[in-house]
């Protein structure tokens, strides 16, 4: 982003981008359009016209003309949901897969896709009013605190709503747990190919690794703690870093 | 009734025909239609009608390198946009004319 835009300007191609994100379209659709109106708006402004002066009095509704124009991509909206809901599934079973035998009751199986359903659809939507809303700071970060609560809240919710109200437990067995956590990985292999993204694996690696290689090795239980935790959030880190110089580089 | 509201059909038969002219890029085709008097709207309503008009096979953009630094994106009339602009230029024509016959100022 050119510096010598004024910072209304920034903030308005920055919500415009997040609008158009969360309203799921195409993302080359939405760099082409954010960078024709960054161009646009630099040339504007050396005129001394302001971003009100192209955009109108709506911010909002100029999002939304644009947004009506351009081709929603309903199958990378469906690849997000996807990842993110069998992302959640299979940290579920990993995780617990390497503490002991499987089980779960109805409640727990179809509560866990209910809330990760209901997690994605509000905070998809809750981007899309803020980046059109101009809300102020303040406002902003309550509804991220807010955001921030929603999964806790419900996932809490759940686990005891579990234990008062008694659903058919489905137990996995030595050999099912196996088979389940066989299935589990050949499937989040395959979403890896056809997203042509390996974030889902790769976090879960870390997360669910370094935990399960240190039942091996014969430390103190709070030394295990520590150092699992800084394997994972360390690793987190490093990957982060890594793709982001990668998309750096590729963007040069 | 708005000027807006009354430039609604008109203003994509204008922009084929500025594009016409010549190959050009968002801003050129803004400040244009600022000179030729279009200042009721503002400058950014050209983007959902120029994206409109792609999908609808009447405009092509495409990327060139400015002096400015990033590539820009230029409009080009196609085939189909031609034969929109000679309908419109007829069409506008006719209204046009009736539109003057109607009213008692000439």
């Amino acid at each position: 982003m050119m510096v010598d835009l004024s910072r209304k300007s920034q903030s308005f191609l920055e919500n415009l981008r997040l609008y158009l994100i969360s309203s799921g379209k195409e993302e080359k659709e939405i760099h082409s359009i954010v960078e024709e109106l960054e161009d646009h708006l630099i040339e504007a402004e050396a005129r001394g016209k302001t971003v009100d002066h192209i955009v109108g009095d709506s911010p909002k509704e100029y999002m939304k003309q644009l947004s009506n124009e351009m081709n929603t991509n309903t199958s990378s909206l469906f690849k997000v949901i996807m990842i993110i809901l069998f992302g959640a599934l299979s940290f579920s079973i990993l995780t617990n897969a390497g503490k002991d035998e499987l089980s779960y009751s109805l409640l727990e199986m179809i509560g866990t896709v209910a809330v990760s359903l209901v997690l994605i659809l509000s905070i998809g939507s809750v981007f899309k009013y803020m980046a059109a809303a101009n809300l102020s700071k303040r406002k902003e970060y309550a509804l991220y605190y807010l955001m921030g609560m929603l999964p806790i809240v419900l996932f809490v919710g759940l686990i005891y709503l579990n234990r008062l109200i008694e659903t058919p437990i489905f137990t996995f067995g030595r050999y099912g747990t196996m088979i389940a956590v066989i299935v589990t990985l050949g499937f989040l292999i395959g979403l890896s190919f056809w997203s042509k993204t390996w974030v889902v694996l790769i976090m879960l690696a870390l997360l669910v690794l370094p935990d399960y290689l240190l039942t091996f090795i014969d430390v103190q239980p709070s030394t295990e703690v520590v150092l699992s935790s800084s394997i994972t959030f360390g690793g987190i880190a490093i990957y982060l870093l890594l793709t982001h110089r990668m998309t750096k580089q590729q963007s040069n | 009734m708005s000027t807006t509201q009354m430039l609604k059909g008109i203003i994509d038969g204008c922009i084929l025909a500025i594009i016409h002219e010549k190959e050009i890029y968002g801003y050129e085709l803004a400040e244009k239609l600022e000179q030729y008097g279009f200042d009721s709207f503002s400058e950014g309503t050209i983007y959902p009608l120029l994206l409109r008009m792609q999908k609808e096979e009447l405009i092509v953009s495409t990327l060139k390198k400015s002096t400015a630094g990033p590539k820009r994106k230029y409009y080009s009339l196609t085939q189909k946009g031609e034969e929109e602009l000679q309908q419109f230029i007829s069409r506008w024509s006719k209204l046009q004319s009736s539109v003057n016959s109607v009213l008692p100022l000439k």
